[in-house]
């Protein structure tokens, strides 16, 4: 991502089409969306609707079939270092964590830094922080197995936020939760992007947590069926 | 954390598989440390025993495969001590013989003539040097007489004959300390070489490398046909029983490096498939492929390193600890060079590099979006 389209949106897809090897699944049909940097988007639509299609190809973990996606006004498919682009400018956070077995909560959110610029000690300081942004400095130095889903799915967000990305995509993100989990979690992105300022696109199932979002983005059969911004309580905390 | 750590987690994730590669790696690079060790201890201390009494050539019948029991006639060596700058031939006639019942097999037995240098350089540690009348006098190396438990006094049976044991000697050369030497008409009567020695050493009143060629010259132009001057790591080097040795050990070394590659290769694979969902994550978190290969390939270098490390361990305690076994304390030299020590980790390192390289490239060429579907 470069600085000369300033004006241009975080993300825009232009006539996005994904159509799977075999060619018989037309996951994703010219779709079109702009996403603005600091938006916090949720995504639903039923199973196979392409929602996660469309979020890997957002993230730049794959390649749409035709179609272009440009970030800050650049075609995806023109930037050379696509894992610079997910190591420094973007965070997943996936529906089952995904956390190293063999790696301490602290030792976790450190795993995407290998690729960033700090040496050993400033990661650790960091992933310090990070923990705490999150909710879990007394957990640090327990293995992924010793946690709660929920405490797991933290630790991962606080992974995903390790290179202090512009930019977090959620897949489901509360899918493995309980509802009093999958509540702290949501408080925790709205809280990310309220105070961080943080673009938020999120993939659920779950109307009640989509209608947190600040826009709601509905698809089905690979197209967007509806698009429209969710409305706001009466009295904001903002 | 630093990248090591997560690396050695990984390695420490499968601790049996992963204790059992190293094992794999361990027996390759201790078969390559403990046999190429050997065969280079052979062959360095058989040029030892040239090196050290200034021999500059050495004389043996042309075109035997097998030098050591070479035949020339004895009468020879006058002519080439009358060449100019020779300044002292030493004929000898050198056997190999078994002690069956004392459970040796292959000890060297040099036939030597009084006054011969060799026995300047030996010193006498029990009893005394041998002298013109000890026809069924024998000197016994001091590894020899310990491993025999024999000592001044006692009587030999060498080719059904009985020798006495006139005196233990000890020199810095391994093969002689297991060995015995005995008068050299004795030995050639012993085995039916009357007049003939093995070869003759050749000591030169310059050494330098144009003095040494222009007499080997000369020498050969005695006889053609029958004799060979040789320098004397030339000869050493191109000794059959060396140049068999090495072949063997290397032989033997390729097939362990084999299998110990392979298991590598199969562990990283294993590691690589069980990993393959961590990987696409990694993927996702923006780890280039070119971080990924190196995490393989550290895990992969770490284990074999190691392996190597514990399998030349084993391999010098191995050839110690047979250097001081009867059966074959006179022909294995305890102490392996560090260039040999060098080589193994060298063979360690590659291993590693060559078994984990296919694994390495498999994982980096995994999708992200595949890989992290992958169950």
């Amino acid at each position: 991502m470069n600085n000369n389209h300033a004006d241009a949106p975080l993300l825009r897809t232009e006539r996005l089409n994904k159509l799977y090897p075999d060619g018989q699944v037309h996951a994703l049909v010219d779709v079109n969306l702009a996403i603005c940097r600091g938006e916090y988007v949720a995504i639903m639509g039923p199973s196979g609707s392409g929602k996660s299609t469309l979020l890997n190809i957002l993230g730049a973990l794959d390649a749409p079939t035709s179609g272009e996606v440009y970030v800050e006004g650049q075609p995806m498919s023109t930037i050379r270092d696509l894992d610079r682009l997910r190591a420094m400018k973007i965070g997943f956070v996936f529906q089952s964590f995904y956390l190293l077995p063999v790696l301490t909560a602290l030792e976790n959110v450190q795993v995407p830094m290998f690729e960033g610029p700090l040496p050993a000690h400033e990661r650790e300081e960091k992933a310090v922080k990070l923990l705490e942004l999150v909710g879990l400095p007394h957990r640090a130095h327990h293995l992924p197995e010793q946690l709660s889903v929920g405490e797991r799915q933290r630790v991962a967000i606080a992974r995903a936020l390790a290179n202090d990305p512009i930019l977090l995509l959620a897949d489901e993100p509360t899918g493995n939760l309980d509802t009093v989990s999958a509540d702290g979690i949501f408080e925790l992105f709205a809280r990310l992007h309220r105070e961080r300022g943080m673009t938020v696109i999120l993939i659920t199932h779950d109307p009640e947590l989509g209608q947190r979002a600040k826009r709601l983005v509905r698809m089905q059969d690979g197209q967007v069926k509806s698009d429209h911004p969710v409305p706001q309580p009466a009295a904001p905390a903002e | 954390m630093h990248f090591y750590t997560f690396v050695l987690r990984n390695i420490f994730r499968r601790k049996v598989r992963s204790g059992l590669t190293l094992v794999g790696v361990a027996v390759a690079v201790g078969a390559v440390v403990a046999l190429v060790g050997i065969s280079d201890g052979f062959e360095s201390s058989f040029l030892q025993l040239y090196q050290e009494r200034n021999v500059d050539l050495l004389v043996s019948r042309k075109g035997l495969m097998d030098r050591l029991t070479s035949g020339l006639d004895e009468r020879v060596g006058e002519k080439i001590g009358g060449l100019p700058h020779v300044k002292a031939v030493g004929a000898g006639l050198i056997d190999m013989v078994s002690l069956e019942k004392l459970g040796v097999i292959g000890v060297m037995v040099q036939g030597l003539p009084i006054g011969h240098f060799v026995f300047e350089q030996m010193k006498i540690i029990e009893g005394r040097n041998l002298t013109a009348a000890d026809q069924k006098g024998v000197l016994v190396g001091k590894i020899l007489a310990h491993n025999l438990h024999k000592t001044v006094g006692d009587t030999l049976s060498i080719v059904d004959e009985d020798f006495t044991i006139v005196g233990v000697y000890g020199t810095s050369i391994v093969y002689e300390n297991g060995g015995m030497v005995m008068l050299l008409g004795t030995l050639q009567r012993l085995m039916g070489r009357e007049h003939q020695v093995s070869g003759f050493a050749v000591v030169l009143d310059q050494h330098d490398p144009k003095t040494v060629d222009q007499v080997r010259q000369t020498i050969n132009a005695l006889d053609p046909v029958r004799i060979e001057a040789m320098p004397a790591a030339d000869f050493v080097e191109s000794t059959s029983q060396i140049q068999a040795a090495h072949a063997m050990a290397w032989m033997t070394s390729a097939v362990a490096l084999v299998i110990g590659t392979v298991s590598m290769l199969n562990t990283m694979v294993m590691s690589v498939f069980e990993r393959t969902r961590e990987i696409g994550i990694l993927r996702a978190m923006g780890w280039r492929r070119s971080l990924i290969v190196r995490m393989i390939l550290l895990e992969s270098v770490i284990l074999s390193v190691a392996g190597g490390a514990v399998g030349t361990l084993a391999a010098l305690s191995l050839t110690r600890f047979l250097s001081s076994q009867a059966s074959v304390a006179g022909l294995i030299s305890g102490h392996i060079s560090a260039g040999v020590v060098g080589e193994g980790f060298v063979i360690a390192l590659l291993v590693g590099l060559i078994g984990a390289a296919y694994p390495a490239y498999r994982g980096a060429q995994l999708l992200p979006t595949e890989a992290i579907r992958h169950e």
